[in-house]
């Protein structure tokens, strides 16, 4: 099953890195600047379609280095450990957490004048109003995610699923897992309160109180899981290795599964969920600022790329009109129906400071209990 | 003619060149220099590779910022050391990585005495290499790929659950994965040519006809081996189970992959630190020579202990 799996994904990753270099050349043709070079790149696996990054070194003589990231956190203390002179040019920042990067002066504000193909990306997620602060675009929207419920179609009803309940059940005890810190917002939003902690920003005891309430709920509930993970690629094993049934896991991780011809859904429950944007940013006094403009340009040139990084990763492109570049079974994976898109929310940053300050405290508790 | 020839290598030529010449009579002219030299490269890999490390852990350790953000002033501070003794929260994952670690460590030699003891007393001379390396194998491939071999084994549709069900002993698979269970088998996998290589070396060091001799005093095998065997090889056991105890108090990915909820170790809390959390890097740093300092203690003690006993039996 699991070489099934692998092959499948070769496979289609291999398509949509040839659909993405087919759908390229236009653009990089154009670039008439053989400007050489470098460009370091912090992001998640598949992020960089390799047919694109291969076209983009052949016809612009810029060499892409990609280093693999997995956690915001981290990433953000790599950089900060490395400012002033960071190695460094572009990271994938989650757009919740611009507000910490840019308050640490380790992103540089996006010109979006250098950036001709600006305009490919979906206004919704370039002008909206979380992509803007203090005057300033700080990052590319490139691929959007969402804190979804996952199942094994096989054992887990879709009725089941349409509630974060089922996750916390004794019927499926020991058949679940889940990210604790995203599951703190979650735990909230499904008590009534306001996961992003923004409603409570004059109230830090009732802000704490809360918290308080969703960690002991945690705390009473984990003799039921099976295991708290940390990454997409961990959820996936879990799954195909039948060792969980049902768990929150993000819809990148669960579409790629899905297009694998894995018998899995994923559903936005009624409690409601919360919604990321991923963004290429670059990094403040990035050694090589041109070419990660030039990178990012040709990178927004076209729905075929967005689409790719959609086939490869799993999460919804933010391109126009990438959709049109997906299969039947890819539209299905990353798209919901409107009823469950209407119990979702994006996260916010204005309250992070309060609300990890309670948070992580939590995390921790949850885990050592 | 020997001696044209080695002027025209390189090394004779450079022998012959004054300043190289005046430089070895220089550096080799006294016993003392000779032993200056010989340290000079042991001591700078320690200071640079292994103290050097840990006294800059020390140092953020007792710092309120790092890494420092613009604008930041940073001070030195005890209050991370505080917060652990200060918040019970974290007692249980220190205490539980000190049991885990002594009673895998227990595990490991039980497990790896035996195979020692064949080894060294049952397998002929010429042979002990070619099982050794059989032995070291899968050693050859790093601590993660290990840890998924593992997770293939004993996952839901894992090789012993398939067995299981396929003997017809189970209906439903057992859950291995995710246990403290799955965790000791992981690293007792991991660590068992570190108990394994001073077993085996205090093992073939035993003399065989002490044995022979207290078999011919009418010992029986029990006997023969609490009375002789272990403890002519308690240097052997206590090197391992040091070896073995420090290194289980450090695993972070073998119990991240392997662990559960209810595993969670100290690594798991001081990596939290560092990059969950996001800026909390002298908290982890405090909480990481809490944990070296606690390990040493138990070493230490332990080293004592087994040293008495030594002595005790040379008595």
């Amino acid at each position: 099953m699991t070489k099934l799996i692998l092959n499948r994904r070769r496979f289609l990753g291999t398509a949509a890195a040839t659909g993405a270099a087919l759908a390229s050349p236009a653009y990089l043709r154009r670039a008439s600047a053989q400007s050489g070079g470098e460009v370091n790149i912090w992001t998640y696996n598949n992020f960089v379609p390799d047919a694109f990054k291969e076209q983009f070194e052949a016809e612009t003589g810029i060499k892409v280095n990609v280093r693999l990231v997995d956690d915001q956190g981290k990433q953000f203390n790599l950089l900060a450990a490395e400012q002033p002179n960071p190695t460094v040019d572009i990271m994938t920042v989650a757009g919740h957490r611009f507000l910490q990067f840019i308050d640490s002066e380790l992103l540089a504000p996006l010109d979006t004048d250098r950036l001709s193909n600006w305009n490919k990306i979906n206004p919704t997620f370039s002008e909206s109003d979380w992509s803007t602060i203090n005057g300033n675009k700080w990052g590319a929207p490139i691929l959007s995610g969402m804190e979804v419920l996952s199942y094994n179609t096989e054992y887990v009803t879709e009725e089941e699923a349409l509630t974060w309940d089922t996750l916390f059940s004794d019927k499926y005890k020991g058949q679940t897992a889940y990210i604790i810190q995203d599951m703190m917002s979650i735990v909230m939003l499904m008590k009534g309160y306001d996961g992003n902690m923004v409603a409570y920003l004059d109230d830090p005891e009732k802000a704490a109180a809360i918290v308080e309430e969703a960690k002991q709920f945690l705390i009473e509930k984990k003799p039921l899981v099976r295991k708290y993970y940390d990454g997409g690629a961990e959820f996936q094993q879990m799954m195909v290795n039948q060792d969980i049934m049902l768990g929150h896991s993000w819809n990148g991780p669960a579409a790629a599964l899905i297009n694998d011809g894995f018998p899995l859904a994923m559903t936005i429950p009624r409690e409601g969920s919360y919604g990321f944007v991923y963004t290429y940013n670059i990094a403040n006094n990035a050694p090589n600022a041109d070419n990660a403009y030039t990178f990012l340009d040709a990178i927004l040139s076209s729905p075929e790329i967005g689409a790719a990084m959609t086939k490869a990763s799993g999460f919804i492109s933010t391109y126009k009109d990438a959709t049109n570049h997906l299969t039947d079974l890819e539209k299905k994976s990353t798209s919901f129906p409107d009823e469950q898109l209407a119990n979702l929310q994006f996260f916010r940053a204005e309250a992070n400071e309060m609300k990890y300050g309670l948070v992580d405290p939590a995390v921790e508790a949850i885990k050592a209990a | 003619m020997a001696k044209e020839t080695s002027e025209r290598t390189f090394w004779g030529r450079l022998a012959s060149w004054g300043p190289y010449h005046a430089l070895m009579h220089l550096a080799t002219a006294s016993p003392r220099r000779q032993f200056l030299i010989l340290a000079a490269f042991p001591i700078l890999w320690i200071l640079t590779q292994h103290l050097g490390p840990m006294l800059q852990m020390l140092r953020v350790s007792l710092t309120d910022a790092y890494p420092v953000a613009p604008g930041v002033e940073q001070h030195f501070t005890l209050e991370n050391y505080a917060r652990f003794f200060g918040d019970s929260i974290f007692w249980q994952p220190f205490f539980r990585t000190l049991i885990f670690a002594g009673v895998f460590t227990f595990c490991t030699l039980v497990l790896t005495y035996p195979v020692a003891y064949f080894l060294a007393r049952h397998v002929s001379r010429k042979n002990q290499m070619l099982f050794l390396l059989l032995l070291l194998i899968p050693f050859w491939v790093g601590e993660i790929v290990r840890t998924y071999a593992i997770m293939i084994l004993l996952g839901n549709t894992g090789a012993v659950n398939l067995a299981l069900k396929t003997l017809g002993l189970i209906d439903r698979p057992i859950p291995f994965m995710y246990t403290s269970f799955s965790m000791g088998v992981g690293i007792v996998y991991l660590t068992a040519l570190y108990m394994l290589l001073p077993l085996y070396s205090a093992l073939e060091k035993l003399p065989k006809s002490m044995n022979e001799a207290a078999a011919d005093l009418g010992a029986g095998a029990w006997t023969r081996f609490r009375r002789v065997s272990l403890p002519l090889t308690i240097e052997g056991i206590s090197s391992g189970c040091t070896l073995v105890f420090l290194i289980s108090t450090g695993f972070y990915a073998t119990p991240v992959l392997l662990g559960g909820p209810s595993t969670t170790v100290f690594a798991e809390t001081i990596a939290g630190f560092f990059h969950v959390a996001g800026d909390e890097w002298p908290t982890g740093a405090a909480f990481a020579t809490i944990m070296f300092m606690a390990a040493l203690i138990i070493t230490t003690v332990f080293q004592k202990l087994m040293n008495s006993l030594r002595k005790g039996d040379k008595k």
